[in-house]
């Protein structure tokens, strides 16, 4: 028993999530975004075999044959990471200052027993979002963004909950963007 | 010869009341006055050739993807007999566009209006309650551009059937580019199959021909970029001083300028990322095709990084359209530079790679954006004159009669606009 967290790996009934325990982490998941907290925010991910994933429409289709906005693997999301840390990424330089509102939360799956094609405890958790950008590195727009992610959560060996995938879908992902240099 | 530049002997007028080109210099205003956009409309996207598509995005018989020629939409289809259409996207009744969809296929299209349906090939197949038809079926099909033409799969097209041959727009130097491009595919063809993204930027359309142009910035606006991923084949091209570096600037005349990159890599193949090994296949496929000189000489250059006057920019492994939708306002469209004939994994690398450096969230293009979005805001009412004469006592003229110069000069900002310039002077 991990006293820390409460957690016992042993017990598979522990692996479960509640809607309550995975609201609280995609809020804090948004709060770190919203701040532009980047190495708080990447700490959420898991070490390994990750994909942040922005489809160019809905996320019905092979990422190896068809482009997308964003189609992280670690080493990626590590590089969008550091360059937004070097203070020279102007598209994102001073970075917006955004809010989003994420609603509609729902558990797909609580890690309980085998998501279909994944790790038998892996939490899979949908929500909508509102997103409120203010684009101040040039013309000075408040932009809206809005759209569904599906985030494939896992548990670290300490219990904490961490993310393996999220996929985003924005509603206007089959037109054109404009900059989207922050983190979704 | 094809010097174009910008030392021109009169001032640029066009619309009669401003300078916005003068010997090396451009005037925002250029750039922001709507009439200079209106007439760009006109003499750029109507009278001239403008690029509309790649023929592989539509291989099968009534696989279609929707364009824009200036502000015209259109459709890009695969008809019947397997030849490439392009038709106007308005119905000939009342105007309403046809499809919506990016892309599709589809048997005929039908207007939701009232219902008149039309073949692939752009002809009034039927109309509802044909007994108050007054015009004949014949007359109403599908309005087409000009004039179409296609070179090595790339589909152009002229609205008003006034601008010449192709072969006269893209001249040598143009077809060149699109040449060299086929070459790399083992089998000559490419597979532009992975669909276009858009981005959406507040700038001038002409801010993106000059920016994906603009040897002179790498080093600095990019440098957010090189300072984590150092190891690039920019870094020897471009970024290791003014003095050593081999890339250079090449004007080829009528507006189709270059950024020749490939001068100052190190290593084969650093335009892919990988060692020969990795991709022996292709070399050697490459090789059975062009034989060995030309065809070691391709894998050292890989792909051009040049722009065709006016739409088309050819970015190394990605196409890219630029897509003029107000004097403040662009969509960017790219695609990434999918090769036929090859493995998949290759294609595979070149998708990821594109992934990577263009698009919205892409780790180059962003940060062109917001330069060019700063150009925008900065010329405000009065435009005031912006320098382009870098590099202008260096640059020299060729054996083949273009103006080449160091990679960071403004060879081909001088290039496009002195082009510009003539489609444009009254
Ligand atoms: S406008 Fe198309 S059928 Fe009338
Ligand atoms: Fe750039």
């Amino acid at each position: 028993m991990n006293t820390a967290t409460g957690f016992d790996a042993g017990r598979s009934d522990l692996h479960t999530a509640t809607l309550e325990e995975v609201s609280q982490f995609l809020y804090r998941e948004a709060r770190y975004a919203d701040d532009s907290a980047y190495q708080e925010w990447l700490a959420l991910w898991d070490d390994t075999d990750i994909v942040y994933w922005v489809p160019s429409g809905k996320a019905d289709y092979d990422p190896d044959t068809r482009i997308s906005y964003i189609n992280d693997n670690r080493n990626r999301l590590q590089t969008r990471i550091r360059q937004l840390q070097t203070g020279q990424r102007y598209a994102q330089t001073p970075a917006s200052p955004m809010r989003r509102v994420i609603s509609n939360i729902e558990l797909l799956h609580d890690g309980g027993g085998g998501a279909e094609g994944h790790g038998a405890h892996e939490i899979v958790t949908a929500s909508n979002f509102v997103l409120y950008e203010h684009s101040i590195q040039a013309s000075d727009q408040l932009r809206l963004w809005v759209g569904r992610s599906t985030h494939r959560l896992r548990r670290r060996p300490n219990g904490e909950l961490c993310i393996g995938a999220k996929t985003v879908e924005l509603v206007n992902a089959t037109r054109a963007l404009p900059t989207l240099a922050f983190l979704l | 010869m094809s010097g174009i530049d910008v030392t021109a002997e009169q001032p640029v007028t066009v619309t009669g009341r401003h300078r916005y080109t003068d010997a090396d210099r451009v005037n925002g205003l250029a750039y922001s006055d709507p009439d200079v956009f209106e007439l760009e409309l006109h003499r750029i996207f109507t009278d001239g050739w403008v690029f509309v598509g790649h023929d592989s995005e539509i291989p099968d018989v009534g696989d279609f993807v929707t364009r824009r020629l200036g502000h015209d939409p259109v459709i890009m289809l695969r008809d019947r007999d397997r030849s490439v259409l392009v038709l106007a996207n308005r119905c000939s009744h009342r105007g309403v566009t046809l499809t919506q969809a990016p892309n599709g296929n589809a048997r005929s299209f039908q207007c939701i209006f009232h219902g008149w349906t039309y073949g692939l090939d752009g002809s009034l197949k039927g109309v509802p309650q044909p007994g108050g038809m007054e015009m004949s079926k014949s007359d109403c099909s599908l309005d087409r551009p000009g004039q179409v033409t296609s070179y090595r799969g790339f589909v152009f097209a002229n609205q008003s059937g006034t601008a010449g041959t192709l072969d006269d727009h893209l001249g040598t130097g143009g077809r060149e580019l699109l040449d060299w491009v086929c070459d790399l595919s083992p089998i000559g063809e490419l597979d532009i199959s992975a669909g276009w993204l858009g981005q959406d930027v507040a700038s001038n359309w002409k801010m993106w021909a000059e920016s994906d142009l603009d040897g002179y910035h790498l080093g600095t606006l990019h440098n957010s970029l090189w300072s984590v991923v150092p190891d690039t084949q920019y870094g020897p091209a471009v970024l290791a001083g003014e003095s050593i570096v081999k890339a250079t600037t090449r004007n080829r005349g009528g507006g189709h300028v270059e950024l020749e990159f490939w001068r100052g890599y190190d290593r084969q193949l650093a335009w892919l990322g990988v060692p020969r090994e990795r991709v022996a296949d292709y070399c050697e496929a490459l090789t059975e095709r062009h034989g060995r000189e030309r065809a070691e000489e391709l894998l050292w250059m890989g792909p051009p990084h040049a722009l065709i006057f006016p739409n088309l920019f050819l970015g190394e492994m990605n196409l890219a359209i630029i897509d003029p939708i107000a004097p403040d306002r662009t969509v960017h469209h790219h695609t990434p530079l999918l090769l036929a004939g090859v493995d998949p994994s290759f294609n595979l690398r070149v998708l990821r790679q594109s992934e990577a450096a263009m698009g919205p969230a892409g780790f180059l293009l962003p940060d062109d954006a917001a330069a060019a979005e700063r150009m925008q805001v900065a010329f405000g009412q009065s435009g005031g004159w912006m320098d382009m004469s870098r590099g202008r006592s260096r640059e020299r003229i060729d054996e083949r009669g273009h103006v080449v110069s160091h990679v960071s000069d403004e060879v081909p900002g001088r290039g496009f606009w002195g082009h510009w310039a003539q489609v444009m002077a009254p």
